[in-house]
């Protein structure tokens, strides 16, 4: 049963990877980048990591989607190459990918491959399941937690001090 | 799994609570429509105020607040008292400042309170996790006062170099967090150490790994060199009162961070630290006060000058013992004295030449001005390290703490950094006292289209509103003043603090925190004793290092 979920949630997160940037359509990457994010939350429910696996549906494949749609919906439609050409990428680009798979390959295979048998860190019973991290967010960092609550409302007003419409605007754009 | 409410030691949190109630209400009251720019500075002072009185309320507890996340103790309250102090200076010459009035009183004044918030919690943290957030809740709204005069490309472009860089240097520590947490198995600072030293983990690659990128990390928001390049741009770019608020404030919160994250969990780890960061003293040192030789901003003057003077205080935390904290606590106030005793009289001189902060605005100054004049020059003459000033004293105990802890050449670098810097405190000196005044300095003029142009006669407080017109000859091609050079938009404020002109006390308040400043330098420099029994008491309550 592990090895099913592992598989399929392996599968999805690759081929959401390649569709992302093999499809034409931005709107489609942007639908193929959910796919592998989800298949990334299933595998890392397979490591009993909920608490990581639910943020990682609501923020990324949540929020930040979302966010991705609207951009590709605004310029999305636009008949411009995806890309700007840079001199000579074609033949960079694949070399640079090679070079980088093969440099993770050695650290990979240097290390020995001597977790792969083990059972992982020891850690106590419960470490970063959702009732844990909630019970931390409440006692030991209680002021963090309210301060960073805190810190977006501040962001909020930051972005409308710099964000918002001035009465002298128009002085201001004729100006600079 | 049961849940037990965490002690909570409401007393100790008060300050900080203060804070926050303080941000939420200063951000409402700005809404109200008839709260003016007295309204919300008034207020804001008060919220300082009552968190200063609190703090010292608090002087002489040692505890642990909220299980152990934050330490109260004197270091974070003696930090906290600066960042107060130059807060308070900061609303005091942002009442007029243009950039408030753009964003609106009551949000700029709540984000500086924000900003002051973070520098609490950050100064009191003894954990990883409450460190980052203080960390980030003092930085985010300082981005954003960067950027308020929005109308300034200069700000503008100040706001965003901040920004990028202060993330890269946010996300460099938080990597280096991970890594320290990750090896040592704690986000608690003790945790930290313990589990260094019972793992025997002194030498471990990660541990190191981890602890270069936090220093990094710091580094970049304390402005050490060589990761230094946005300072300058950005305290140029910034509106003059968050300038000085950045230097001081965030300098210090940022030094005591460093002091209780390097001394008390990698307190282990010393032996790997030390060396590097006196490296990065020295060259600190070197780039800052070669830097400032040739500027002719004084605000990319001071920026350079704070970035050497990050490296004097540097060279307290690598001999990593008792005299090196309390030559940084001492340091740390002396500096905060001085930066506002020079910061004070440029923003006042900002509004009233239209040099915004070239050398040339406080050129005559001397003869002109002569309460804007003395507070700059003695606070120059102190940043120089004059003897008869407390930057004389500040300096000799750092030097005795780094000669005390077998880092001679430190002091030999901070005894030559200090020749090389009286090249250009003198400069500015000279120009004060010795140069005349220059033609235009005091007619501003070219701000006729300046927001707060009309509005300034009318404003409380001030009791000569006829003055201005009639020193503002030049105020016919004002429309299309607001891009045209930084500071250019601040002239209608100031025309009438001439001197000479009936009411040239307008700024009685800019003029009376300068002279306060530069008193204080005078004073502490002949007697230093009140502050070296404040930063021996301060520097006492905290004691990494018999472990």
């Amino acid at each position: 049963m592990k090895e099913v979920a592992f598989f399929a949630g392996a599968i999805g997160a690759l081929g959401g990877a390649i569709a992302v940037i093999g499809l034409r359509n931005p709107f489609y990457s942007v639908l193929a980048l959910i796919v592998h994010l989800v298949s990334l939350a299933g595998l890392f429910l397979l490591l009993q990591a909920e608490f990581i696996a639910a943020a990682q549906i609501v923020v990324y494949a949540g929020a930040v989607m979302v966010l991705y749609v609207f951009v590709a919906a605004y310029v999305g439609n636009v008949d411009e190459p995806l890309w700007e050409p840079i001199p000579g990428q074609r033949f960079l680009a694949p070399l640079l990918g090679v070079a980088l798979f093969t440099e993770i390959g050695i650290a990979i295979v240097g290390s020995g491959l001597k977790a792969i048998d083990s059972e992982g860190p020891t850690v106590k019973l419960g470490f970063g399941s959702p009732e844990q991290i909630g019970k931390l967010l409440l006692e030991r960092f209680l002021v963090a937690f309210e301060a960073a609550s805190l810190l977006l409302l501040i962001a909020a007003v930051g972005a409308v001090v710099l964000a918002v419409r001035r009465e002298d605007e128009n002085a201001g754009e004729s100006a600079g | 799994m049961t849940f037990t409410a965490p002690q909570i030691d409401y007393a100790g949190l008060s300050p900080i609570i203060t804070l926050t109630a303080g941000v939420v209400i200063v951000l409402m009251v700005g809404l109200l429509p008839r709260a003016g720019r007295w309204t919300c500075s008034v207020l804001t002072l008060g919220v300082l105020g009552t968190a200063a009185g609190l703090a010292i309320w608090q002087w002489g507890e040692h505890t642990d607040l909220v299980a152990g996340t934050l330490r109260l103790d004197e270091l974070g309250l003696a930090a906290l008292l600066i960042a107060l102090f130059a807060a308070a200076v900061t609303v005091i010459l942002s009442v007029r400042e243009p950039a408030a009035e753009g964003a609106g009183h009551g949000a700029f004044y709540a984000l500086l309170l924000g900003s002051v918030l973070g520098m609490a919690i950050l100064s009191m943290s003894q954990n990883l996790v409450s460190f980052f957030i203080g960390l980030e809740l003092l930085s985010i709204p300082l981005y954003v006062l960067c950027g308020s005069a929005v109308r300034r490309e200069a700000s503008l472009e100040a706001g965003l170099k901040y920004l990028i860089i202060g993330s890269v240097g946010s996300a460099t520590l938080l990597y280096g967090f991970a890594l320290i947490y990750g090896t040592a198995g704690s986000t608690d600072y003790n945790e930290i150490a313990q589990g260094i030293r019972n793992g025997g983990l002194a030498d471990d690659t990660l541990i190191l790994i981890g602890t270069a990128m936090a220093a990094t990390g710091l580094a970049f928001k304390i402005s050490i060199a060589p990761f230094h390049q946005w300072t300058p741009d950005v305290y140029q770019g910034a509106p003059t009162p968050v300038t000085s608020f950045m230097a001081v404030a965030t300098k210090t919160v940022a030094f005591i961070a460093s002091i209780r994250l390097f001394e008390l969990a990698l307190g282990p780890v010393e032996a790997s630290w030390d060396g590097a960061l006196a490296v990065l003293a020295v060259i600190s040192i070197a780039v800052g006060n070669i830097g400032a030789l040739g500027q002719d901003s004084i605000k990319r003057l001071l920026g350079y000058s704070g970035i050497a003077q990050a490296g004097y205080i540097l060279s307290g935390l690598v001999v990593f013992d008792e005299f090196g904290v309390e030559a940084i606590i001492f340091y740390l106030a002396a500096y905060a004295l001085m930066n506002l005793a020079v910061f004070v009289p440029l923003v006042a001189r900002e509004r009233e030449t239209p040099f915004a902060d070239d050398i040339r605005s406080v050129e005559g100054l001397g003869g002109s001005r002569p309460l804007l004049a003395w507070p700059m020059t003695i606070g120059l003459l102190g940043l120089a390290g004059i003897p008869g000033t407390v930057g004389f004293m500040g300096k000799l105990f750092l030097i005795e703490a780094a000669v005390g802890g077998h880092f001679t050449w430190i002091g030999v670098a901070i005894v030559v950094g200090s020749m090389v810097s009286l090249a250009y405190y003198l400069r500015v000196i000279a120009a004060i006292w010795m140069r005349p005044e220059p033609a235009g300095a005091g007619a501003p003029a070219i701000a006729g289209a300046s927001p707060e142009a009309p509005e300034s006669n009318s404003a409380p407080g001030s009791t000569h509103g006829g003055d201005s017109s009639a020193s503002r000859p030049g105020s016919t091609h004002g429309g299309d003043s607001s891009a045209s050079r930084p500071g250019s938009t601040h002239g209608g404020d100031s025309s009438a603090s001439r001197p000479g002109s009936p009411g040239g006390s307008r700024c009685w308040l800019i003029v009376g925190v300068g002279m306060l400043c530069a008193a204080a330098t005078i004073f502490f420099g002949i007697d230093p004793s009140p502050l070296v029994d404040w930063a021996a008491n301060a520097g006492q309550s905290f004691d990494p290092f018999a472990g």
